[in-house]
């Protein structure tokens, strides 16, 4: 089975790092699409670094919403795993993504054993008609009461239940929020859980102003449920090798961080970039068509990428080798072993050896 | 591979030999004179003091509360210099690469993480690993956990604690024990919003008292060699002074580290209520041999502050400069604030600079103060060469004073206090003390044996250009800094105990994991070929 291709020809996996080290040198603005573990992502940006490109995430849009809720106000946080012990009041907020379904209904499964050890209430937060097929499945697995009012947003759901349980008047109550206010008196430790894709920026700062108003006189808090976990693990790692979250470039030599600027997909389209690479080890992913820029993909498929000048398939951590990826079951890193060990390569080596095919032949510092 | 130093002055306090000596390095490890060879590499050094690389005891490096500090503040910390050519990423600002990069330019080549959740352990290592040239070390939190809360509770044995404080050491790869606000973390999740040393913790009927006692004779028992490292309740209040007072004496004859008590030097004289009791403490610790503290030195200018001493951090969200923070109630023992803060030359913070100087000037002896800024809380850790300056000269001092708050310094002694730390006290404060309170034997001095960590500053009038470029730094004979710049990258260790877990703890680990969490234990743990460096962990021992 032919792991490397140049165009459609399968070749050696020398020849191909050969032909993408080729293309990588020659570059006048590399751009690098990231979807990996944490060390595939170190060696990444390590990488881009070298050859003064950028790097994003491939669901970067949804990360850079996530990214600003922090880098523009912060906010009050606690962990699914005190969630789980601590909380008898789950409030649902907008969409939440279905790979954190099978956890959440986890939670209902078992009661708190710390704090005020109530029977778990769940409700749900959101705007109007607003919400996935699943999540709605979800919110009536988990029998989560409603809490919304018609024509209203998210983020006008929120701010209405904000006044209203600041002691506020409002034109049009939430529905249930009577039922809502009397559970909150009884939780000691009521948490608020929600995603980047629960609703805009404004909503999610709406909503860390909600959970600042609660902590006035007693206790509540949130869990940030990633869009995606594997992303969430590049921005964390992003962070401690540069400084900053992803949509960071390297020009002049330092890096710089610009949601915009060093929006890849946008360098693309707008052909500021002259060479992508993208690394994919979800499976069976293409690289979004647009733009017509060299491509370099590195990617778990077992075919050549469609229009890519160099093809290399690679390994997912956990699956084909082990690895570190982040977590929202612990909200943290998390040591994976290979489930189905294969002769894939790691995202991590591949990177290492177009490094040292560079000239100057230098190792990557990781 | 044989290096021979010549010329320079010699600071090595451990080992009193005489100042002007060569220093001789074979194969990373330093050696005597040896008879009839000849270097393979010699380094004139004259004009130079050559002392053993510095050790940093407690210095926020990290983790995920500092990397959610660099999430919370990408403005903060742009990057403003020329990449060096051959030492990535290390101008890349507030990064793991940068912070291995600096530390090692003035002549630090081993730093401790004092604040790792056992939780987050897999997510420190991996900063840690990234960071170059240095050594490294981190300490576990304990005392905020259900667990050892519900030990306490249930009156469970002195040896059921101590299998567990070895397991967690041991599965986090620490190298000691932090207690934090012990207690108060827990309480503040049942709303309870001040915490002293003898309130009690609502769910389990526990007082920080209690958890701090019952740590520090724990970390005694299990011989691990640095003291319980305490980080007590009331931090940054006025009137602290008398909860430092209270935990100071609670050491009754067992050793103890007490972290960052500039922040508890407060009294509440004065007009605003807020005063100067360094004096005061810096009396308690002299009188009592159990103790050695670091300082947490303020230094004026934008900050963040980290810290896992949640309810503290809650209460100073209304001071976030710029007004943002992150507040995390973590699991058990994790979780933090993260609020960014500007020390002005204003009252307060000519106070709190005030207040880190006397204690560092009044206390007496130099193996039992250690010097920090509790970086980033206190200072970044790039003050330090100013503050070894304002250490090493009252003239610094007094020029500095005049620009502050005369009002505040009023209310201190540090105008009559006219002492003046020698070369040999900072190589004692910085470099022997560091190693014998962590148990680094092969560290700290330059006699033979010991790793060759080694740096070299040209002396000058100008304290805080000597000690800001180191000349040269060897990293276990490696010689990693030159005229001030990193040369190169090398990969140091993160130095770890590693007490044998108790096998009937592993087991109720994992069932209390399964039970609470509904994970298996390997959810929490993980193997050291996750960290992807070649062996990333060294192992130090406990004492016997």
């Amino acid at each position: 089975m032919s792991v490397a291709w140049v165009g459609s020809q399968p070749v050696s996996l020398m020849d191909a790092i050969q032909n993408a080290a080729k293309l990588l040198a020659s570059s006048r603005c590399p751009v690098f699409t990231l979807d990996t573990d944490v060390h595939g992502t170190r060696s990444a940006i390590a990488l881009a670094e070298r050859l003064g490109g950028a790097y994003d995430h491939g669901l970067g849009e949804t990360l850079a919403n996530e990214v600003s809720l922090f880098t523009n106000h912060g906010g009050m946080f606690t962990t699914p795993g005190e969630a789980r012990r601590r909380s008898s009041l789950i409030v649902l907020v907008g969409e939440i993504p279905a790979s954190h379904h099978e956890m959440l209904e986890s939670w209902a499964a078992s009661r708190p054993d710390l704090g005020d050890r109530n029977k778990r209430l769940w409700f749900h937060a959101s705007g109007s008609g607003t919400v996935s097929a699943d999540t709605s499945k979800l919110v009536r697995k988990l029998k989560a009461v409603s809490l919304g009012g018609d024509g209203l947003s998210l983020e006008g759901a929120l701010a209405v239940l904000r006044a209203e349980l600041h002691g506020r008047h409002v034109a049009s109550p939430l529905v249930n929020v009577a039922q809502f206010r009397q559970a909150l008196n009884k939780s000691q430790f009521p948490v608020f859980v929600f995603s980047g894709t629960s609703g805009e920026a404004a909503g999610l700062v709406m909503l860390q102003g909600l959970i600042a108003d609660l902590n006035k006189n007693g206790r509540a808090s949130s869990v940030f449920l990633p869009a995606d976990d594997d992303a969430w693990g590049t921005a964390l790692t992003s962070l401690w090798m540069t400084g900053f979250p992803p949509r960071t470039g390297f020009s002049n030599s330092l890096p710089s961080y610009d949601p915009v600027r060093w929006d890849v997909q946008r360098m693309i389209r707008e052909k500021e970039a002259d060479l992508h690479v993208w690394m994919s080890t979800r499976g069976d992913e293409t690289p979004p068509a647009r733009g017509r820029i060299a491509l370099i993909s590195l990617s778990k498929n077992e075919t050549p990428t469609a229009g890519a000048a160099v093809t290399i398939s690679v390994g997912k951590a956990g699956v084909d080798h082990d690895g570190v990826t982040y977590s929202s079951r612990v909200g943290t890193f998390r040591a994976v072993a290979a489930s189905a060990p294969s002769q894939l390569p790691s995202i991590s080596s591949i990177v290492q050896q177009l490094a040292e095919a560079l000239p100057g032949r230098r190792a990557l510092p990781c | 591979m044989l290096i021979r130093l010549v010329g320079g002055e010699v600071i090595d306090p451990v080992n009193n030999g005489p100042r002007q000596r060569d220093v001789w390095i074979k194969d990373g490890v330093l050696i005597d004179p040896p008879m009839g060879e000849t270097a393979d590499q010699t380094h004139d050094v004259s004009g130079c003091i050559v002392m053993a690389g510095a050790i940093d005891i407690h210095s926020h490096i990290g983790g995920g509360n500092v990397n959610t500090a660099r999430l919370l503040l990408p403005e903060h910390h742009a990057a403003h210099q020329p990449r060096p050519a051959h030492t990535p990423l290390s101008n890349a600002g507030w990064s793991t690469f940068q912070t291995g990069t600096l530390y090692a330019q003035m002549g630090f080549t081993t730093v401790v993480e004092p604040a790792m959740a056992p939780y987050t352990a897999l997510h420190t290592h991996l900063e840690l690993a990234d960071i170059p040239i240095i050594d490294k070390a981190t300490l576990a939190i304990l005392g905020n956990d259900d667990f050892t809360l519900s030990l306490l509770r249930n009156g469970k044995s002195s040896a059921m604690l101590d299998d567990y404080i070895a397991w967690v050491v041991g599965s986090t790869r620490a190298l000691g024990v932090k207690v934090i606000n012990a207690g108060a973390a827990a309480a503040f999740k049942e709303n309870v919003r001040s915490f002293s040393f003898d309130d009690v913790v609502p769910e389990y009927g526990v007082s920080s008292r209690k958890i701090v006692k019952s740590l520090q004779a724990s970390v005694t028992r299990l011989g691990i060699p640095h003291p319980l490292h305490v980080h007590a309740n009331n931090l940054g209040i006025a009137g602290s002074a008398d909860t430092a007072a209270d935990t100071i004496a609670a050491t009754e004859g067992v050793p103890l580290h007490l972290a960052h008590l500039q922040f508890y030097g407060y009294g509440t004289e004065g007009k605003r209520k807020f005063s100067s009791e360094a004096a005061r403490l810096a009396e308690l610790i002299n009188a009592n041999p159990d103790v050695t503290i670091d300082i947490g030195q303020v230094m004026f200018g934008q900050t963040v502050t980290i810290s896992s001493d949640v309810m503290r951090q809650f209460t100073a969200i209304g001071n976030a400069s710029p007004k943002k923070s992150v507040i995390l109630d973590g699991d058990g023992n994790g979780g933090g604030g993260i609020v960014p803060y500007r020390y002005k030359q204003d009252y307060y913070g000519s106070l709190q600079w005030a207040v880190g100087l006397e204690l560092f000037l009044l206390i007496t002896d130099p193996w039992r103060v250690f010097f920090t800024t509790d970086h980033p809380n206190g200072a970044p850790f790039t003050a330090y060469p100013e503050l070894f300056e304002l250490l090493m000269s009252s003239g610094a001092r007094d020029a500095k004073s005049t620009e502050l708050n005369a009002t505040a310094l009023e209310l201190t002694t540090l105008a009559s206090v006219r002492r003046e730390y020698t070369l040999e006290e900072i190589a004692i404060m910085t470099r022997a003390a560091p190693a014998r309170l962590l148990g680094l034997k092969d560290r700290g001095h330059l006699g033979p044996g010991a790793i060759a960590d080694v740096a070299v500053y040209r002396k000058g009038k100008d304290i805080a250009r000597m000690f800001r470029e180191a000349a040269l730094v060897f990293k276990n004979g490696d010689l990693v800094v030159k005229n001030g710049k990193v040369t190169h990258y090398r990969w140091g260790k993160t130095l770890r105990l590693n007490p044998p877990p108790d096998k009937a703890m592993i087991k109720r680990m994992r069932d209390y994991h399964e039970e609470r969490y509904g994970l298996s234990l390997d959810w929490f743990t993980f193997p050291d070929s996750a960290i992807q460096r070649d062996a990333p962990f060294a192992e130090v021992s406990c004492n016997s």
